[in-house]
């Protein structure tokens, strides 16, 4: 089945890129260049993802958010916003939306991000699971345990999150700003290393005996686990 | 149209300034002066009534105790005497026949009785005729009385306030004129000084300000706050031309860069080459990101943005998490990270942007200082003090003033990764929560210590 995706943007030249994106990954784009068009695309409630910019003409982005989530609507939302402070943000946040992303990004984030909450599925709906698994790698949520090939392997507490996170988004990039917000709930971009470091010490753990690597580094995007190079 | 704007179209300043001050004076003087000759004026009459109430009562008093043949012979002893006061007397009979007095006949046309009657009369032994006040009545058996008493006295009271008005009038004519033109010069001197500062200002040259010391109390405090406007505009574009330049320069290295790599990329090279000079560009645009975005937070936290998501945030815990964050990239270079202060402490501020600051003071630490690095918190119950300490170079005295600047990295400091905007932004949080930053000497190394005001509304968590 294929996908869809709304994108709500008035600026023509940010809307196509976004949309030849999503097309270029197997989706099906509709754009809306306004808030009340975007809002009536929306409301049939067909698409996997939104993704709306907080300021649009007619309409305020936060305000077709509101009008939304009020007629039950729980499509996943990720706003995007040239207002990047972290309170603009939460603002974004609270108002309902599931993720939040400043302009200007990189699509290959944009795109992380949308998969993602995909995965999480609407708010609530998200199912019981307590064993996550890539091909030999099993984590136990409840025990907090990990094993690769059936040997346990001990982690930090940081460590377990990370790879949680890794493993809930299995085949889909997990960017270095994801894994700071998800991990230690900060939004700032590490900029440097920061999260590198951090990733080589969990392949190292989970990678290191000799087995098919697991977790792959996407270059000049992030990081994404699976099981297939 | 009023005459004040008809006077305002075709008078040049100094006059109108001068009329102004003229008819103010005329105000202020005018009513005195009517004041004083109403006052005066009816004093003088009240004297001169009981001058004749007096002179009445004298002849009364006579004609009944010593009778009406007496009565002529005792009026002129009196008024050669001057017993009657009012200085004009006149008795006569019933057929008008002068008895005594110094007047040669009755008045013509002067009704008995009356009592107040203005006549220039000429009494006898006097060399000209004046004005007298003259009361009338009649005595039994038809006679009838006069006296009187000069009132020239009064006009000549009279003509001198009103020449002591005209004159005070003529005064104010020139003062009002030279009192204009004193206050108009006076006005021009500050208004002119005033235009001077403000054409250099327009010139481009922003240092110039007002003389605060002289020219009184409301020049003194307009100076004082149009200084205070050209402070704040001066620091304002001076603020504004640094991130102009700095920001120009920050991005023309990582353009030029790109520029490079891209023309590299476009001519060809085998495919893994190619790869990598169109992942250098990535990586530029990211470092162009950061420093775009570090600049709009640190403008925003400057104009006061995130007080209103100021929450109950643990700073013990915050510093934890920021060295975790840190630790490993830390131990790759051979460096510690310890955490210092008790375990928990609690402050009401903006979590994200404290940990954005810190994040930035550690970072600057891992790459410029050297270890252990001491990260710590104490509680000083009005404010909270944070501190990264590293035991490198540090920075200069003399430099840290500088490089708390925005932008105003230290050169060596450019060769490095980053935005070179940690300490600015560390600044500007540190300001959003009331506080300031300082740059100590941790000998060796830097010290960093941010101070955050507790705001009053902690005890309501």
């Amino acid at each position: 089945m294929t996908k869809k995706i709304l994108v709500v943007e008035d600026d023509a030249t940010t809307a196509d890129y976004v949309a030849k994106g999503f097309e270029q990954n197997g989706y099906v784009v509709d754009v809306a260049r306004d808030g009340r068009d975007g809002l009536f695309h929306a409301t049939d409630g067909k698409y996997a993802a939104i993704v709306l910019d907080r300021m649009l003409p007619g309409m305020d982005g936060l305000a077709v958010l509101g009008a939304l989530r009020a007629a039950g609507i729980d499509t996943p939302v990720i706003v995007l916003s040239a207002l990047g402070s972290t309170d603009e943000r939460v603002k974004g946040l609270k108002s309902g939306s599931d993720d939040y992303l400043t302009k200007p990004f990189a699509f290959s984030e944009l795109i992380a991000r949308v998969e993602a909450l995909q995965r999480r599925g609407p708010s609530g709906a998200q199912p019981v699971v307590t064993t996550l698994r890539c091909a030999d790698l099993a984590m136990d949520l409840l025990a907090r345990r990990v094993e690769r090939n059936g040997t346990r392997v001990e982690l930090q507490p940081r460590e377990f999150r990370l790879l949680e996170l890794l493993l809930r988004n299995q085949g889909q990039v997990v960017t270095r700003t994801m894994m700071l917000e998800e991990v230690w709930d900060y939004h700032f971009d590490p900029g440097t290393n920061v999260i590198d470091v951090h990733i080589s010490r969990l392949r190292k753990k989970i990678d290191d005996s000799g087995r098919e690597p697991l977790l792959h580094t996407v270059r000049g995007v992030g990081y994404m686990l699976s099981d297939s190079a | 149209m009023s005459i004040l704007s008809a006077l305002r179209l075709r008078l040049p300043a100094p006059i109108r300034i001068a009329l102004i001050s003229l008819a103010f004076s005329l105000v202020i003087t005018l009513p005195v002066l009517l004041f004083v000759y109403h006052q005066t004026d009816s004093l003088f009459e009240d004297r001169i009534h009981d001058r004749l109430d007096d002179d009445v009562r004298d002849v009364l008093f006579a004609d009944s105790s010593s009778g009406a043949a007496a009565l002529p012979g005792l009026m002129d002893q009196a008024l050669r005497t001057g017993e009657l006061r009012g200085g004009v007397a006149l008795l006569v009979d019933a057929r008008g026949h002068k008895l005594a007095g110094n007047l040669a006949g009755w008045p013509p046309v002067l009704p008995t009785p009356s009592e107040w009657n203005e006549i220039r009369l000429y009494p006898e032994g006097q060399v000209r005729p004046d004005l007298f006040a003259i009361r009338t009545l009649a005595l039994g058996d038809g006679r009838r009385l006069l006296v009187g008493t000069t009132i020239g006295e009064r006009e000549r009271m009279r003509a001198a306030l009103v020449e002591a008005l005209l004159g005070a009038l003529l005064l104010a004519v020139p003062l009002g004129l030279i009192g204009g033109w004193v206050i108009l010069k006076i006005a021009e001197r500050r208004a002119r000084a005033i235009g001077n500062v403000a054409a250099r200002i327009a010139g481009g040259d922003f240092s110039h300000r007002l003389d605060e010391a002289t020219g009184g109390e409301e020049f003194a405090m307009l100076a004082a706050a149009i200084n205070a406007m050209l402070e704040r505009i001066e620091e304002l574009v001076e603020q504004l031309r640094l991130v102009t330049d700095s920001l120009a320069h920050d991005l023309r290295s990582p353009l030029t860069r790109m520029r490079a790599n891209l023309e590299r990329a476009a001519t060809g090279g085998v495919g893994h080459r190619r790869q990598q000079a169109l992942e250098a560009v990535s990586l530029d645009i990211d470092r162009m990101l950061r420093i775009i975005s570090a600049t709009l937070e640190i403008s925003s936290a400057e104009a006061g943005a995130g007080k209103e998501h100021f929450e109950s945030v643990d700073l013990a815990q915050l510093l934890r998490d920021i060295a975790e964050i840190y630790n490993p990239m830390a131990e790759e270079r051979g460096v510690r990270i310890v955490t210092e202060g008790p375990p928990t402490l609690l402050y009401r501020g903006n979590r994200q942007s404290i940990g954005r600051a810190v994040a930035n003071l550690v970072d600057n630490a891992v790459k410029y200082g050297d270890g252990p690095i001491d990260i710590g918190a104490a509680d000083k119950g009005e404010s909270v003090e944070l501190w990264i300490a590293d035991r490198g170079p540090g920075i200069p005295t003399e430099l840290r003033e500088q490089a708390l600047g925005k932008y105003r990295r230290l050169e060596e400091a450019r060769t490095t990764e980053g935005s070179g905007l940690g300490l600015a932004l560390a600044r500007a949080v540190a300001r959003l929560h009331g506080g300031d930053i300082e740059l100590l000497d941790n000998g060796p190394g830097l010290r960093v210590v941010l101070t955050l005001r507790r705001a009053g509304d902690l005890s309501l968590l």
